[in-house]
């Protein structure tokens, strides 16, 4: 035993001790030999008991009763995930007119025109299904004096989903499937080049998991945590998306040479200013424009010929940025034309989904109703839901590695997801799975395989008392946020990049695997944070790949590239796809063509029914604003 | 602080081994100290401020304040659920001591005290 347990190398991180007396009895400074390893066997396994999870979950209890289904939940089901805090609407929705095809051309457009047309597709024929799927479980969703879901926007209806994520949890519960909560899944299991199922360890007891099954569904969500935060110390994880969702399920699929899409597609997300809450509940929610520091609506000067304020997203995010560098900022969404009775519901929309923007508010002397809502852009993330990062797969959700699926933000190729689109994914991962277990032996694993997982999970544990000088996982964090947002394009570069820097952040980022083996913690919470950033350089390394690759600038903001600042559909309408050899952890690119399965214009949103869009057709392509940058930033 | 746990109010759920607010975390940054028999935010700056704990606490013991970064220190936030468990109710209280109150339609489940969590299983080698 060590004299005494390591020190963090950053002493302003940890904040004091809390509460006094001495620490909780989780499990400290667990040894080698005193962990046990339980193997548990069903026909599917959920990674993630998530949005997705969790409907994959009910949907094969439904459909095929015979089949078992186990979820590893990395938290408590109840509340985990991305809907921890609750959802004011459902953001993916046909209302009354629209279809799956209106809905691609819309999703097709705000993605710039490349977007998997059969994925986007599949899932809105499914969004009905599951919303009233969900309905029926208790969420109460607002309807409109004609009986129809209350719709906020074209194709979003609201809800009051603070308890979403628990009831979504009851049901996957009842419906028979065996939860295994705070079970951290380090790895997937590969059998005759299978996926036969996964490797974890619990945060609660000294167990090792090896969890077999003939099918899996990875459902474990996209990556926050790899750019630098908004917002430091202990709002640090003041972030959009959830903190906890490192990008573990891409992670794990990079390591096992399942090939990956599109991460080049990143999100930057328009939100609040400081509480980083989501906009659409003020720009659809109250009909509020976007302004600038002058109160010019730049979006409808400058992005007239992309719709304005309903241009694309990535313009969306790109119009701010530009503003601010051109000395217009701060901008804002104007909501100071709202009523009282507005400024009310907008407060308690925000409370079904982001409590601290309305105590925010309040903190700062910040009146809706008197003062525009400033905004911001926040740290990339890397979600499927909203862009397209992730795994790449076939109708089916199969992804490239057999008996291995993928569902929700894990999934690539079909951005405009959000809730619904996670549940619909689940669902056809549910059904396509559970037809393939049908008589389907159970997989056979290699002792020597689980030996190997078992050393790897338990390695940075084992190394407390042995490496004299280890790495904390918070400082290769901060490392490799620090090479991320210098190289690679991060907020205070206005999210752009070129060549020689993403150059830079290979180099690096490709340093880090060297250290994992130095990565020293003292207990399982933070062997669970050392995984968490071994598994957010996986996903940077291949991120900054796919950033190498694509040489045009497709989605700026998403993808500013100041060497190649045009979009270029003679060359790049196609996928930039990835796969890292397992055996020499070398990343490869490969291109993947573009089909298109929706007729029509793809630049353009379609006509939304009853009215004719806003946006008039423009005669070329649309191309970024001269503005954009030239030089290398 | 994101959330706080106050002392005065945290009764550990009495002999519960994972109290909700342990439990409904989704970062794992809770715990219960069994020598105080209260909870405690172990981990304060890794907290989203996503509130499920502060939901989930049937003392009403835990405080939801921003990091004094974010804005002025007195304004608090407190969630009540209904007796019904089909409303929740939120007390907004402003640094001039104002106070709003907004009562939202929901769906809240029943949240128990003490979880069993699977348990020290016995050793199995055999893998």
């Amino acid at each position: 035993m060590p004299a005494s347990p390591p020190q963090p190398t950053q002493p302003g991180r940890r904040a004091p001790e809390a509460a006094p007396g001495p620490q909780a009895p989780v499990i400290e400074r667990a040894e080698q030999g005193t962990i046990n390893r339980v193997v548990h066997e069903a026909d599917v396994l959920i990674i993630g008991g998530g949005t997705a999870g969790c409907l994959a979950a009910v949907e094969l209890r439904e459909r095929y009763p015979g089949v078992s289904v186990m979820i590893a939940e990395k938290a408590h089901v109840d509340r985990s995930g991305c809907l921890a805090a609750g959802m004011n609407a459902i953001n993916a929705y046909l209302n009354p007119g629209e279809t799956a095809e209106s809905f691609v051309r819309y999703v097709r457009f705000d993605s710039c025109g490349l977007v998997r047309e059969d994925l986007v597709k599949s899932q809105a024929e499914l969004f009905e299904y599951a919303v009233k799927k969900v309905e029926g479980w208790g969420l109460p969703v607002l309807t409109d004096e004609n009986g129809n879901y209350a719709a906020r926007g074209r194709w979003n209806i609201k809800i009051n989903g603070e308890s979403l994520k628990p009831i979504l949890a009851k049901a996957a519960r009842d419906a028979g499937a065996k939860i295994h909560n705070w079970v951290v899944i380090t790895d997937l299991l590969v059998s005759d080049g299978r996926c036969a199922g996964a490797v974890g360890f619990s945060l609660r007891t000294n167990t090792f998991y090896v969890f077999k099954a003939k099918a899996t569904i990875v459902a474990t969500g996209g990556a926050a945590g790899l750019y630098k935060p908004n917002n430091a110390y202990d709002a640090q994880h003041k972030t959009w998306y959830s903190p906890f969702n490192n990008g573990a399920g891409y992670a794990m699929g990079i390591r096992a040479g399942a090939e990956m899409t599109s991460f080049e597609m990143r999100y930057v997300a328009l939100r609040t200013k400081d509480a980083i809450a989501p906009t659409g509940t003020l720009a659809l929610g109250v009909g509020a424009p976007m302004v600038n520091a002058r109160g010019e609506r730049f979006m409808a000067k400058r992005y007239a010929h992309l719709g304005g304020d309903g241009a694309p997203t990535p313009y969306r995010a790109f119009g701010p940025i530009e503003e601010a560098k051109a000395g217009r900022g701060p901008c804002y969404l104007d909501t100071t034309h709202i009523t009282e009775e507005q400024a009310s519901q907008l407060k308690t929309a925000y409370l079904d989904m982001y409590p601290s923007q309305v105590l925010y508010w309040a903190a700062n002397d910040v009146d809706p109703m008197k003062q525009p809502v400033e905004v911001q852009t926040t740290e990339p993330y890397i979600v499927g839901g909203h862009c397209q990062a992730g795994y790449w797969v076939d109708a089916d959700r199969r992804t490239t590695l057999a008996g291995l699926y993928a569902a929700g933000d894990v999934a690539g190729g079909a951005p405009f997801k959000f809730v619904s689109g996670c549940w619909a994914e689940g669902i056809i991962a549910a059904r396509a799975a559970g037809a393939e277990v049908q008589g389907l032996a159970a997989p056979q694993i290699d002792h020597r395989q689980t030996a190997y997982h078992y050393q790897r999970t338990f390695d940075p544990l084992f190394n407390y008392g042995k490496v004299k000088y280890g790495v904390r996982p918070y400082d290769m964090e901060v490392r490799m946020q620090k090479i991320m947002e210098e190289y690679a394009g991060g907020a205070s570069n206005h999210y752009e990049m070129n060549e020689e820097r993403l150059l830079l952040a290979r180099k690096y980022m490709g340093q880090l695997p060297d250290q994992f083996d130095q990565l020293v913690v003292g207990d399982m919470h933070e062997l669970m944070q050392a995984h968490e950033v071994m598994d957010r350089v996986a996903v940077g390394q291949v991120l900054v790949e796919h950033l190498i690759a694509r040489k045009e600038t497709r989605w700026p903001a998403f993808q500013t590239r100041t060497d190649f600042p045009d979009r270029d559909d003679l060359h790049w309408l196609k996928f930039v796809n990835s796969r890292m050899d397992p055996g020499t952890g070398k990343i490869e690119v490969v291109f993947r063509p573009y089909e298109q399965v929706v007729e029509g214009d793809r630049y353009h949103p379609g006509e939304a029914p009853g009215k004719k869009h806003p946006a008039p057709r423009p005669a070329a392509p649309p191309t970024p604003p001269s503005s954009s940058p030239k030089s290398g930033g | 602080m994101p959330v706080v746990v106050d002392p005065d109010l945290c009764n550990g759920c009495y002999n519960s081994r994972q109290p909700p607010c342990v439990r409904m975390c989704p970062g794992d940054l809770i715990v219960k100290d069994f020598n105080t028999n209260k909870a405690y935010l172990k981990y304060v700056e890794d907290c989203w401020d996503c509130l499920p704990c502060v939901k989930a606490c049937p003392e009403e013991a835990i405080r939801f304040q921003l990091s004094y970064q974010m804005g002025f220190y007195s304004a608090a936030l407190q969630p009540h659920i209904h007796k019904d468990r089909q409303h929740i109710t939120w007390t907004l209280q402003h640094p001039d001591n104002r106070r709003e109150e907004f009562t939202i339609r929901t769906k809240v489940l029943e949240v128990a005290l003490d979880e069993k969590v699977e348990g020290e299983p016995a050793p199995d080698f055999s893998i």
